[in-house]
């Protein structure tokens, strides 16, 4: 069997090679090691790519956990996890230690693939730690949507990493509270009042003079305009930049809650979540379709939620939120299986329909996402968390739309940041915006110190 | 040196007629040979580490993604830019040295007027109190618990849609949640002394406790012979003879407090929220730390090493002049 | 017994005496139970919450247990993924009585060999570890860490372990409680006897420290089993995690997954041993606390 199998990859490697492609080698290395901050995409992977999945979705299925596989492989070698969690950056700490001494690790101990997010990609990916994703044997991105390519690239534009899933996000709106205030709760409708940034605000008004808040997160908005930014936070001469788009958001957060329109909570507090309940008084919240599950808890809760009232539209700007893209690390042993996991997960119609439609995911391929969303189209269902809404198709354009400029490897200090700086002067903690800012300078300044100011 | 010298004769006026009979026992070279081990690892593992924490605060040495910056001599420049004002117009580490002392005094203030009380009641030959050993036992418990957890617990209680917010909204006194932890300064910091109060009142109290059983008693029993008060008594004899453990006690409360770091961390998920008002000396090297920043980490670490030298060495200064 | 002092005609004083004294302990005990109600309610809380569902914790707070206790305890049980609490467990437990163990026995080994041995430098030996106490241990954690980076030491119990053999202000507390407990007769008397001044401190000495041994075992235990610090920086291996830093991967997991009556049965689950030792413990734990610092 194993000579059968080498017989055929060689095979494989002589037809590739006539194509003038460089294929990663196969490596005699007995373990395929990954690094992760969760467990998401390890689920995904046990599931629908590894060598027992079929073992793995027949427990799932009986539910029973004994049949469960004990052990998990990857085209024969033993899949090894490391999972650290990213809070207060042990994630980065931990894969930095990896990285840097990979080239001289024992096999075991080698890190093979890893998985970054978008507000650190770049540090990956200017970095010589990272194998371009063509030298791992992924040439096919047509089926992916742009901006994903884009986030992985270093600055010499070389794609470095291959993400599973695109994460296109609009507005969830509470449908009641639009029928209540706009007289319809049609997503085309609703799109039409809050299509651009001074309709939203305008509608905002709109919202407190009926008794409702627009948002209940000052920051509920700051991916949108962030992701929209055509300069980047920090410059060449490692100089920090306000792009017009943060400071309009700023101008918008400061008026926003001037005006009663939002709350002070984060958009991770409780403050913030707890307006989902079917009592709550907010009109939307700014997500993709992973917000559902993973944050919206509250709205699905089968006593005190509101299922069902829900729909999504573009809102006032393109914007993405989230995503996890695979990464090759330099120095690993199984260059090749980390090219075959990416395109797994981005050209394997099969399983990127199967994230669709069993996970509640986007994935990174086009024509699965067409497809689904014309079966939902046909069946006339739709996701009955959103009344019957097909936000699958609703997606489709939108992620086609998506562009990335400006990103810098400073973005999740400057973006959390200021965030947190700005809202201690929205809460009144610090007295001006000056002062909020100040200190949001001041942190930047102890966690970046080659970064200068003005 | 001198500090520690004093120390020694606060802990251990009893050891001087001691050393006469240890005369007569001469292995010296057993003396040597019991203590390798622990100098041993305190080189490897302690003074190593803290040479180089040393020489890295007189370094340019961090990271910034994945590249490393040094390290390179820097002189005192770590030094200097540590006690400049930062760009909000602080200097942070006299931010984050006030900060503690506050939220330290804060605490101690009740600890140490609560745990003298306490130890007097359960000491008291006149109240004679039942079950001292149960409230012993049940004062000093917190102080097993991991910091982490209590935080955790006091978060769940005094955030905007916990417990305290909703009584008080129920009860009328607030129309809207109020923000405890992490908008008003003397809040969160009054949260962070209460904490600490909690945690470390019972081990005050049973170290003041001891301090006052060591007193002979027949001063008491002759001071009620002559019918003085129960406060006479404390003010005139409890009090200036429990004095060396008072400040012993007070000595390593200081210390403890300088390093105040897991309660005001915890609580404000490492931010010293609001306004960098909870943010304590250890919390500003970490943040040095997790930037990977091993210089100005190390500049901070050694000025905390001064202030704790001096603090200490100032306080039995203070308190031998008096006693002079 | 007093009143045998008093004249008839005080009588009345002493019974107002007496009424003032029920008053004054009355208010007494009634501060001491308001302390205690204090102590224990977030132990009591505690206990609540590991009783009480995620949804019934999110739903709002009350002091009235639940029935979801086992239910958590076994969700606890059977956490595999990123947070085996089980072996998290066991780990904690290896690395902390491991450590304990070596803090207790070389700081009584180090207070004996500094106080029964007249050697030169001896005096100097004890000034300087009173002066290392007094250094705060974050002053070489930079360097620790910057070091456990350069030499790879991560994942291993070792590093978490050994330099708690160097431990002063265990050795304080140890040389406090040595000279006030043993005589150095009975070192001489031993030493008659032929044995060897190892045998000595193992027979002899150790039995006599008895106390202050099972204080510091217990001190250093804890210490060790609710360190969070460096076993975060320094273990990134799941099967080896401690039960702090797995703790606190399941406080930062997502949304999605967050189960608080769950954290609430490991946080409890990783207080009780520490609470179990203590109840049988305590009498000696609160007169350790004051043998070995203060001697006045």
């Amino acid at each position: 069997m194993k000579k059968l199998f080498l017989g055929l990859f060689a095979a494989l490697a002589a037809l590739t090679l006539v194509g003038c492609r460089k294929t990663p080698a196969k490596s005699d290395s007995k373990v395929f090691h990954i690094m992760a901050w969760n467990e998401e995409f390890k689920g995904f992977f046990e599931k629908y790519v590894c060598d027992e999945r079929a073992k793995f979705v027949e427990a799932a299925e009986k539910k029973d956990d004994s049949l469960k596989p004990k052990e998990y492989h990857y085209d024969g070698k033993l899949v090894k996890w490391t999972i650290v969690p990213s809070e207060g950056g042990q994630y980065q700490k931990s894969l930095d230690q990896h990285l840097k001494a990979n080239e001289t690790a024992s096999d075991d101990e080698k890190v093979d693939m890893f998985l970054a997010e978008a507000d650190y990609i770049l540090k990956y990916s200017n970095s010589k730690y990272t194998t371009p994703i063509k030298d791992l044997g992924v040439y096919n991105l047509s089926n992916t949507y742009e901006y994903t390519s884009q986030v992985a690239s270093d600055s010499k534009g070389v794609v470095k990493g291959v993400s599973f899933q695109c994460c296109p996000a609009g507005v969830i709106y509470r449908r009641s509270i639009a029928k209540a205030v706009f007289g319809t709760d049609d997503p085309a409708k609703v799109q039409e009042k809050i299509s651009n940034w001074d309709k939203f605000n305008a509608v905002a008004a709109d919202m407190k003079a009926k008794g409702y808040y627009m948002t209940s997160s000052f920051a509920e908005t700051y991916r949108a305009f962030s992701n929209n930014v055509t300069q980047p936070w920090v410059n060449d001469d490692l100089k920090l930049q306000f792009d017009p788009q943060i400071e309009a958001w700023m101008a918008q957060a400061e008026n926003f809650i001037k005006n009663e329109y939002t709350l002070t909570a984060g958009i991770w507090e409780d403050g913030c979540t707890n307006e989902m309940f079917a009592t709550g008084k907010t009109f939307c919240w700014f997500g993709p379709a992973w917000y559902y599950n993973f944050c919206m808890g509250n709205a699905q809760d089968e006593t005190k939620g509101c299922f069902g009232d829900w729909a999504v539209c573009e809102g006032p700007a393109y914007y993405y939120w989230g995503g996890t893209w695979l990464m090759g690390a330099a120095g690993g042993n199984d260059d090749y299986l980390v090219g075959k996991c990416m395109n797994s997960f981005i050209n394997d119609k099969d399983v990127c329909k199967a994230l669709v439609k069993n996970e509640g995911q986007f994935s990174n391929n086009q024509k699965a996402n067409k497809e689904v969303a014309a079966e939902y189209e046909k069946e006339g269902t739709g996701n009955a968390f959103l009344g019957g809404q097909n936000d699958t198709k609703f997606y489709l354009d939108l992620a086609k739309r998506i562009q990335i400029k400006g990103m810098t490897i400073y973005d999740q200090y400057c973006n959390e940041g200021l965030q947190k700086a700005f809202g201690e002067f929205l809460k009144g903690a610090v007295a001006t915006k000056a002062d909020a800012i100040a200190n949001f300078k001041t942190q930047l300044h102890i966690d970046c110190p080659e970064i200068v100011f003005e | 040196m001198d500090n520690i010298k004093s120390i020694r004769k606060v802990e251990s006026n009893d050891t001087e007629p001691k050393k006469r009979i240890q005369k007569g026992v001469s292995y010296a070279k057993w003396g040597y040979i019991f203590i390798i081990p622990f100098f041993l690892v305190y080189l490897a593992f302690t003074l190593y580490p803290q040479i180089k924490t040393f020489i890295f605060s007189f370094q340019k040495y961090f990271e910034s993604g994945l590249n490393v910056f040094g390290p390179k001599w820097n002189n005192f420049g770590n030094y200097v830019a540590l006690f400049t004002k930062s760009e909000n117009g602080v200097v942070m580490i006299v931010k984050a040295f006030t900060n503690t002392m506050i939220m330290w005094l804060m605490g101690a203030v009740f600890q140490f007027l609560i745990s003298l009380v306490l130890a007097v009641f359960f000491t008291s030959s006149r109240l004679r109190l039942k079950a001292t050993g149960f409230f012993k036992a049940v004062f000093y418990m917190p102080n097993l618990i991991m910091a982490s957890a209590f935080a955790f617990l006091f978060y769940a209680l005094f955030n905007t849609v916990g417990p305290i917010n909703q009584l008080a909204q129920m009860m009328g006194w607030a129309d809207k949640p109020i923000d405890f932890i992490s908008t008003y300064p003397w809040s969160t910091r009054t949260l962070v002394a209460t904490m600490n109060f909690i945690l470390w009142f019972g081990n005050t109290t049973i170290l003041l406790m001891a301090g006052i059983m060591g007193i002979d008693e027949s001063l008491f029993e002759s001071a009620r012979m002559d019918g003085a008060s129960s406060n006479r008594v404390f003010f005139d004899i409890t009090l200036p003879l429990l004095k060396p453990i008072l400040v012993y006690v007070l000595i390593t409360s200081l210390i403890g407090g300088l390093q105040m770091y897991d309660v005001p961390y915890l609580l404000t998920k490492g931010g010293g929220e609001p306004n960098f008002s909870t943010m304590t000396i250890v919390m500003l090297l970490n943040k040095y730390l997790s930037a990977n920043n091993y210089g100005m980490a190390g500049a901070v670490a050694v000025v905390l090493f001064v202030i704790t030298g001096g603090l200490s060495f100032l306080v039995f200064r203070m308190i031998r002049r008096k006693d002079d | 017994m007093e009143s045998n002092n008093y004249q008839l005609i005080d009588r009345k004083a002493d019974q107002a005496a007496k009424v003032k004294l029920t008053i004054e302990r009355t208010l007494v005990y009634i501060f001491l139970v308001f302390l205690t109600i204090i102590c224990l309610f977030f132990f009591y809380l505690l206990f609540v919450n590991a009783t009480r569902s995620h949804a019934e914790i999110q739903s709002g707070f009350t002091l009235i247990p639940s029935k979801h206790f086992f239910e958590n305890f076994q969700k606890m049980w059977n956490l595999s993924g990123m947070a085996p609490v089980r072996k998290g467990l066991r780990n904690s437990f290896i690395i902390a009585s491991i450590s304990s163990v070596l803090t207790t026995y070389f700081s009584a080994l180090t207070a004996y060999g500094v106080y029964a041995y007249n050697f030169k430098g001896k005096k100097f030996v004890e000034t300087f570890i009173l002066l290392i106490m007094m250094i705060p241990s974050q002053v070489s954690s930079v360097g620790f860490l910057e070091m456990c980076n350069e030499m790879h030491w991560t994942n291993q119990y070792w590093v978490l372990i050994v330099p708690g053999i160097a431990a002063p202000a265990t050795f304080f507390y140890m040389i406090q409680h040595l000279r006030a407990t043993l005589p150095l007769d009975l070192v001489e008397a031993s030493r008659m006897d032929g044995s060897s001044e190892f045998m000595t401190f193992n027979r002899i000495v150790l039995p006599i420290m008895k106390p202050a041994l099972a204080v510091q075992l217990i001190f250093s235990f804890v210490a060790s089993w609710n360190n969070l610090y460096l076993p975060t920086l320094l273990i990134t291996k799941t099967e080896l995690k401690t039960l702090p830093t797995m703790l606190a991967l399941l406080r930062s997991a997502d949304f999605a997954n967050m189960d608080n009556g769950l954290i609430y049965m490991v946080i409890f689950i990783s207080i009780f041993p520490v609470m179990l030792v203590y109840l049988f413990l305590s009498r000696a734990i609160i007169k350790g606390v004051t043998s070995g610092s203060v001697k006045g």
